[in-house]
C-alpha cells in the first residue's frame, strides 16, 4: 500500500473519530435542544447567533445538524456492522461449504443483489416496523457484499495454495480459518469503512424518501427533505445538513482506502 | 464461446426465476390474512397464468398500471444511459491513465460522496438560479431528472472503466508485447483497449443498478410519474401487487443487463485476441 493512501486512511479515520465523538457530544454541544421551535426568526442566515442559520420553524440549524449526525452515525454503525456479518462474513464462509449449497445459497442471494439495495431497505422497513431502519439498510446492503464475498472467496478456493493444501491434508475447516484469518485479519477495518459510506447513503435516502427516521428524532436525510419547500429561498437550510452528510460519507470513503475504481 | 453462451443463458434464466420468486414472495404479502403459505401458493399460480393481480391505488390491473408509468422510466434510464456514456467514458479513460489517477482520486472521492438526492436537489437549485424557472416544462419534465440520472450513470461508468484499466496497467502482456516489438499505441489500441471496454461490458449489470437507483431518487425529487416513483407509493400504500410487478422488472433488467455484458464482454476479448 503506497504510503499516500496510507496518509489519506489516517485522515479518513481521524474525521471519522472526531465525528463520533461531535455525535456523542451533541447534547453538549449542540446550543438549543433537540427540535426547540422559535429559537431564533425563520429563515435567518448564517450569522454569529447562528453559525448554520435557522430553519422555517426558526430552529437553530446548526443544533439541528449535530443531532441529525448523531442519529445518521449511530444507525449508519449498527447498519454496516450487519452488512459486513450477513454479507461479507457469510459469503466467504458459504463459498466454503460443499457446491450444491455453497451454489443455492449463492443463486437465493444473488437474486437480491439484483435489486437496488434502496429498494431492499424500503421494502424490509414497509413489512416491519419504521424503527427497524439500521437493521433494514444493514440487510438491503448483504447481499451484495455476501455476492462479492462468496466470488472472492470461490476464486481463492481454486488458487494454488488451497489445491497444496488440500493435497497435503490440510483439512477443509483448518483452510477456512486460514483464509477467514487473511481475509478479515488486515481488511476488516477498510470493510468496516466501506459498509459505513454505502449505508449511509441507503439510510439517508431512505429518510429522504418517507421512510427512515422518525421525528422528532430526525436525521441527516429527513433534515434535507424537509428543506425542500425552504432551499430555493434559503439554501443554507439544505446546505449544511447536505456538507454534514457528504463529510461523513466522504471520511468513510477515505477510511476505506477506496481507489482504482473499487466501489463500496 | 458456445459453452459459455449457453452457461451465461443458465445463469440468466436461473436470475430470472430468482426475481420471480422474490415478487411471488411480496405479491403474497398482499392476501395473507387466511395464511402466508396458502398466499404464496395461490399466486405462484396467479403468476403462472400471467395474472399479477390488481393495483390497490388505481384497481387497475398492475401490469396495466405498469404499462402507462413505464414510458417515463424508460426515457430516463435511456437519456440517463447515454448521458453515462457521453461522460462516463472520456472521464474513465482519462482517469484511468496512470498519471492522472492519482491526481484525480481525490476529486472523484469528493464527487461521489454525494448522494444522488443531494446532487438532483443541487441540480434544481442550479436550475432556479441560472433562470430556468421562466420555462416551468424544464424543471418538471423529464431533462432535469433525466441528468441527474446521467450523472449517477457517469459515476458508475467512469468508475468500472477506472478499475478495468487499472487491472489492464498491471497485465503481464505488455512486457511481453513489447519485447516483440509492438509500439506503445499498439498495444493500447489493439490489446489494452478491447480489454478495458471488455470490463465496462462484464460490469453492466453494475452500471443498470446505479442507473435503476438513480433513477429512483430523481423520479422522486423531480415528481416525474414513473415507475420507480409509483413503487415508493405502492410501498407506502402497502399496495404489494403493484411493488412486487416493479421489483421484478428492476431485478429482471439488472439480470439482463448483467447477461447482455457478460456475452459481450467475452466476445470483444476473443474478438481482439
Amino acid at each position: 500500500m503506497s504510503t499516500w493512501r496510507r496518509i489519506l486512511m489516517a485522515v479518513g479515520w481521524s474525521g471519522l473519530g472526531l465525528i463520533v465523538i461531535a455525535a456523542t457530544l451533541s447534547e453538549f454541544l449542540a446550543r438549543n435542544a433537540l427540535g426547540a421551535l422559535h429559537a431564533g426568526a425563520p429563515l435567518s442566515p448564517p450569522s454569529e447567533a447562528f453559525p448554520f442559520g435557522t430553519d422555517l420553524l426558526g430552529r437553530d440549524l446548526f443544533s439541528e445538524t449535530l443531532y441529525g449526525l448523531s442519529t445518521t452515525v449511530a444507525q449508519a454503525g449498527e447498519a454496516a456492522v450487519l452488512a459486513v456479518l450477513a454479507g461479507g462474513l457469510l459469503g466467504f464462509v458459504t463459498a466454503h461449504l460443499p457446491r450444491p449449497s455453497a451454489a443455492s445459497l449463492r443463486w437465493a442471494v444473488g437474486a437480491f443483489a439484483a435489486i437496488p439495495p434502496l429498494l431492499l431497505a424500503i421494502l424490509v422497513i414497509a413489512a416491519t416496523t419504521r424503527g427497524m431502519v439500521g437493521l433494514a439498510a444493514g440487510l438491503a446492503a448483504a447481499p451484495l457484499a455476501f455476492v462479492r464475498a462468496f466470488d472472492r472467496a470461490r476464486r481463492g478456493n481454486f488458487s494454488a495454495h488451497s489445491a497444496y493444501a488440500r493435497a497435503t491434508g490440510i483439512s477443509a475447516s483448518a483452510l477456512l480459518n486460514r483464509d477467514l484469518a487473511y481475509e478479515f485479519r488486515d481488511t476488516f477495518l477498510p470493510t468496516v469503512a466501506r459498509a459505513l459510506a454505502a449505508v449511509a447513503i441507503i439510510l439517508s435516502t431512505m429518510s429522504f424518501l418517507g421512510f427512515g427516521a422518525i421525528p422528532p428524532h430526525r436525521d441527516l436525510g429527513l433534515m434535507i427533505a424537509a428543506a425542500q419547500r425552504s432551499y430555493f429561498q434559503a439554501w443554507w437550510t439544505a446546505a449544511f445538513p447536505a456538507l454534514a452528510l457528504m463529510a461523513f460519507i466522504l471520511l468513510a470513503r477515505l477510511a476505506a482506502g477506496l481507489d482504482e475504481g473499487e466501489r463500496p | 464461446m458456445w459453452r459459455f453462451a449457453l452457461k451465461a443463458c443458465g445463469r440468466w434464466a436461473l436470475a430470472l426465476l430468482g426475481a420471480l420468486l422474490i415478487a411471488v414472495g411480496v405479491s403474497a404479502l398482499a392476501s395473507a390474512k387466511g395464511g402466508y403459505g396458502a398466499a404464496l401458493i395461490h399466486t405462484l399460480v396467479s403468476f403462472a397464468r400471467l395474472d399479477f393481480g390488481t393495483s390497490a391505488l388505481s384497481g387497475q390491473s398492475a401490469a396495466q398500471e405498469l404499462a402507462a408509468h413505464l414510458p417515463v422510466t424508460a426515457h430516463l434510464m435511456l437519456f440517463g444511459a447515454l448521458v453515462a456514456l457521453i461522460l462516463g467514458v472520456p472521464l474513465g479513460l482519462v482517469f484511468g491513465s496512470s498519471t492522472i489517477r492519482r491526481v484525480a482520486a481525490p476529486l472523484i472521492q469528493i464527487v461521489s460522496a454525494a448522494p444522488v438526492f443531494c446532487a438532483g436537489l443541487g441540480l434544481a437549485y442550479a436550475a432556479r438560479r441560472l433562470g430556468f424557472e421562466e420555462n416551468p416544462s424544464l424543471l418538471d419534465g423529464l431533462l432535469l431528472p433525466s441528468v441527474a440520472v446521467g450523472l449517477a450513470g457517469t459515476a458508475a461508468v467512469q468508475m468500472v472503466l477506472r478499475r478495468a484499466a487499472s487491472q489492464a496497467q498491471d497485465g503481464p502482456f505488455r512486457i511481453g508485447l513489447r519485447r516483440l516489438g509492438l509500439s506503445a499505441m499498439e498495444i493500447e489500441s489493439v490489446y489494452v483497449a478491447p480489454q478495458v471496454f471488455a470490463g465496462l461490458l462484464d460490469a453492466l449489470g453494475e452500471v443498470m443498478l446505479a442507473l435503476l437507483s438513480a433513477a429512483v431518487v430523481a423520479e422522486w425529487v423531480f415528481k416525474s410519474p414513473g415507475i420507480a416513483d409509483l413503487f415508493v407509493k405502492s410501498i407506502a400504500l402497502h399496495d404489494w401487487n403493484m411493488a412486487a410487478l416493479i421489483l421484478f422488472v428492476f431485478a429482471g433488467l439488472t439480470a439482463t443487463a448483467d447477461f447482455i455484458g457478460r456475452i459481450g464482454a467475452r466476445f470483444l476479448v476473443r474478438a481482439a485476441s
